[in-house]
């Protein structure tokens, strides 16, 4: 049993220590958003916030994230309004979306450490990140869109 | 694909809300049979199979293609919507999961639920046109009873069915009054609108499905979550082919929360109650497999040697695909002959979500319900009910939104179907069967190579007077969809289409099939044939024009004198990269190309930089004709995602393998393109008119011999095979 911070909730999850968070997350709490890609942190489509920082949910086991601060995209904001959320369907973002919420939230710990980036280092801080389908253009221009707007 | 290749078909639909009486026919016709009071009470009304309109004046409208990413959702309703004059801002959508009636299906895929081939606007679009104005009429009739006017004298606006005074009755008013008497004749293709009266086709819709994308929310297959679900974790046969020995499971067993171990046909399941004792206990496992299979003598570099020899010697199972006059008597003459051999290598799919299948089968084991991100609703409705061995009514499909596509799951991702159902037929329970990223890659069904040959004759004046075009190549269509394959005739259209050199004015052309034997799984991958083909055709191109003194964009725009559409997309290509006049910024080059896809004529222009022997994409400029642009800002976004694989492929992407097995595990050695590494994208759609084709493959045939060409500018010397890796020396 470990007791896991997501969200602003605790859960209790009944799963071996070295569990990595992303099944807890998945399989066990039904967060799905948090998505699975390589289980191997190489395409982010796990990312989740760890004490608001950017993290791979495959590469963190329950035992590792246990008393920190977890948030997942369904608790990125109130009103799934978060302004790189707005940004995303103001650009347009999303293709089959799988890569998505690992996308935004990478975005979102990059914008609340350095609210005002430049070009490169959007492409620096993003390129953890795959998307497979080709929307980095768009990407790009709605984080930009949300520096802009804040 | 035109318009000539839909059939209509004219099963009748009953609606299947039960609370009116309208007969409808598939392809949006009506009759009516019944005015039935119950009609009057009815919270909404199924206008046709595609059409049903609530009281409250909110419309939804079903689609039958499934959606990967290409914005199916949003595209096909719109055109319902505008035929149907629907107030945008009610519209909701849903994709279909089945089609027992025969309603739904892709008429360029005779008739059945299948999304490839950038086939599903092409080939949806006067279906859904005439589905959107049959409801509208059926509306107007009912309105027209009611007034007691001539339906002639009426017209709608944005949901509304409006008098010639003015009066209007929303849509949702409108499907609670009595029915007509009268049997309402079906549209003719006629009658459709003209194009100067759309208000929603051609405009930037937000795509609907994108908000969800935004929270999480969207639900693939992967998503699943059911009662009393076992994970299933496979360990799979090394080998194509082979079968296992299971030699001990004690310590698999040991794991908590295992519930069985299954030996299936290549591969030992493991059932648990959590996904981690699932992987856990497989990986504790002792198997032995057969390794009695041929194509543990499988190796890439070795069948890469054998489609060279084969397209360099031209012996062997030959196809002729493409003939126009006679280039093998051209050749035979003699003249400035020229040659050229290109290649292009195994690649993976590499879709964002890993393959996965959830499956319930029924306590009889004749039933099933499947949660899937299925290419074809159709065929894995099919698959599910010949593995239970019973009919396919007893399947009840959930077509899944599918985290990324690209060719790899229509027919070609049958084999989780089939084993997620056998096991939750053996364990009586909902089983959701996953693959981790390493069995992904290990058991990909990969683009097969191809090794090019390709020979032209250039007259005294440079213009090219005939061309062979050599593919060396297995068949992908032998191997998986063998149904459609006629040995006698041998025609892969999924190796071949885009060898055709159709839009270029070359008297005697030929473009040829050198049949290999397959080494790998292999499948459709995006862009099909285009991507090779293409790359080999226009990176000789340049090498003609070159050896007719000539320059890339004159020499072809010789070469498309027939064809105005081939010749406009070239001339934008060339205007928006400057490419005839530019002055190149210190150490770039520009490199052109020609290619299309199936009716999508396209070109693009790349501007490429070395440094250190590291190539690097700057811009890239496309201009694309697809006839008719739906849904423009998707459409854009399709050519780019296009372009965007297509680089990813030709800097590195690479499968091997040896002894019959894969060499790649993860993204980590097979690395799709980074958000880092994409050039600034610029695309402009030009619409000839006629009828809509494809988007989304279209970016990727244009890429290859657009970066080749400019490295040629850059370093005198072309790469002539795929990928180009990350340095080129």
């Amino acid at each position: 049993m470990v007791q896991l911070s997501v969200n602003n909730e605790t859960f209790e999850v009944e799963c071996a220590a070295d569990t990595p968070l992303l099944w807890a997350l998945r399989e066990h709490l039904g967060l799905t958003g948090t998505r699975f890609g390589c289980g191997a942190g190489i395409c982010g489509a796990c990312t989740v916030h760890i004490d608001g920082e950017a993290a791979y949910a495959c590469q963190l086991s329950v035992e590792d994230a246990a008393g920190h601060r977890i948030t997942t995209i369904e608790g990125l904001s109130e009103n799934a309004d978060h302004p790189l959320q707005l940004a995303w369907i103001a650009e347009q973002v999303p293709q089959c979306g799988y890569c998505q919420s690992g996308q935004i939230m990478r975005a979102a710990s990059l914008l609340a450490r350095n609210p005002e980036p430049d070009r490169q280092d959007i492409l620096d801080e993003m390129s953890a990140n795959l998307c497979r389908c080709g929307t980095y253009p768009r990407i790009l221009r709605a984080i930009e869109r949300a520096v802009k707007e804040g | 694909m035109n318009s000539q290749n839909i059939r209509p078909t004219r099963r009748t639909f009953l609606a299947g809300t039960g609370a009116v009486g309208f007969a409808l026919l598939a392809s949006g016709g009506v009759t009516l049979f019944d005015g039935s009071a119950e009609a009057q009470a009815a919270d909404e009304t199924n206008i046709n199979g595609w059409v049903v309109i609530h009281s409250d004046g909110s419309i939804l409208i079903r689609f039958g293609a499934a959606e990967m990413g290409q914005g199916v959702n949003t595209s096909l309703p719109m055109i319902v919507a505008e035929e149907l004059d629907a107030d945008w801002s009610r519209v909701s959508v849903e994709q279909v999961s089945a089609d027992p009636d025969g309603i739904f299906g892709n008429p360029s895929f005779g008739g059945i639920l299948f999304s490839a081939g950038s086939s599903s606007v092409e080939g949806y679009f006067t279906a859904l046109r005439l589905a959107g104005a049959n409801a509208r009429r059926v509306l107007i009739r009912t309105a027209a009873a009611h007034w007691d006017v001539a339906p002639e004298s009426l017209s709608t606006d944005a949901g509304h069915v409006v008098k010639a005074d003015g009066e209007r009755l929303g849509y949702g008013e409108v499907i609670r009054l009595p029915a007509p008497s009268a049997a309402i004749e079906q549209v003719s293709e006629a009658e459709l609108k003209p194009r100067t009266d759309w208000r929603v086709i051609g405009t930037d819709k937000d795509r609907l499905d994108i908000p969800a994308k935004t929270r999480g929310e969207s639900i693939y297959s992967i998503d699943v979550r059911l009662p009393g679900v076992l994970y299933a974790a496979q360990l799979l046969a090394p080998v194509e082919g082979e079968t296992p020995n299971l030699v001990s499971d004690e310590a698999s067993r040991r794991v908590a929360g295992v519930t069985d171990i299954v030996p299936l046909r290549n591969s030992v399941a493991v059932l648990a109650e959590t996904w981690e004792s699932a992987l856990a206990a497989r990986d504790l496992l002792q198997v032995e497999w057969t390794e009695t299979s041929g194509f543990r003598n499988a190796d890439s570099s070795l069948e890469m040697s054998e489609l060279i020899s084969a397209a360099e010697s031209g012996e062997g199972d030959v196809i002729v695909w493409e003939e126009r006059g006679d280039a093998a008597k051209a050749l035979a003459a003699g003249g400035r002959i020229h040659t050229a051999q290109y290649q292009t290598v195994h690649v993976y799919h590499a879709q964002m979500e890993p393959l996965n299948a959830v499956a319930s089968v029924d306590d009889d084991g004749l039933g099933a319900e499947v949660w899937l991100g299925s290419q074809s609703q159709s065929v894995s409705i099919g698959i599910a009910a010949a593995v239970l061995g019973t009919t396919t009514d007893r399947i009840t499909m959930h077509a899944m939104q599918m985290g990324g596509g690209f060719g790899r799951r229509t027919v070609f991702a049958r084999d989780l179907l089939r084993d997620a159902l056998l096991l939750s037929r053996h364990a009586g329970r909902p089983v959701k069967l996953m693959w981790t990223r390493e069995d992904d890659v290990k058991n990909a069904w990969l683009r097969p190579p191809t090794a090019h040959r390709l020979d032209a004759v250039l007259d005294a004046d440079g213009d090219v007077t005939a061309m062979r075009h050599r593919v060396a190549a297995p068949s992908i269509m032998e191997f998986a969809l063998p149904r459609r394959w006629n040995p006698e005739v041998g025609r892969d259209l999924l190796i071949m289409e885009g060898s055709e050199s159709a839009d270029y004015a070359i008297p005697d052309f030929r473009a040829e099939h050198l049949l290999t034997p397959r080494r790998s799984r292999i499948a459709a991958w995006r862009g099909i044939g285009w991507g090779p083909n293409c790359f080999a055709r226009e990176c000789f191109i340049d090498e003609l024009a070159l050896a007719a003194g000539s320059d890339p964009v004159a020499f072809r725009r010789r070469l498309l004198r027939e064809s105005p559409r081939g010749l406009a997309v070239l001339n934008a290509a060339v205007e928006m990269s400057n490419f005839a006049t530019a002055t190149a910024l210190e150490g770039r080059a520009l490199g052109l190309s020609f290619a299309g896809y199936k009716a999508t004529m396209g070109a693009g222009v790349a501007e490429v930089s070395l440094d250190d022997g590291r190539f690097r994409v700057h811009r890239f400029w496309a201009a694309v004709d697809p006839g008719i642009t739906i849904h423009p800002q998707n459409y854009r976004a399709q050519v780019e995602g296009g372009i965007i694989f297509g680089l990813s492929s030709l800097m590195r992407e690479r499968t091997t393998f040896s002894g019959g097995m894969i060499d790649q595990n993860n993204f980590y050695d097979y690395e799709p393109i980074r958000m880092d590494e994409i050039p600034e994208i610029e695309v402009r759609i030009l619409e000839s008119g006629g009828h809509p084709s494809g988007g989304g493959e279209i970016g990727v045939p244009m890429t290859g011999a657009a970066v080749a060409n400019a490295l040629r500018s850059l370093t005198g010397k072309a790469p002539t095979a795929m990928p180009f890796g990350e340095g080129v020396s």
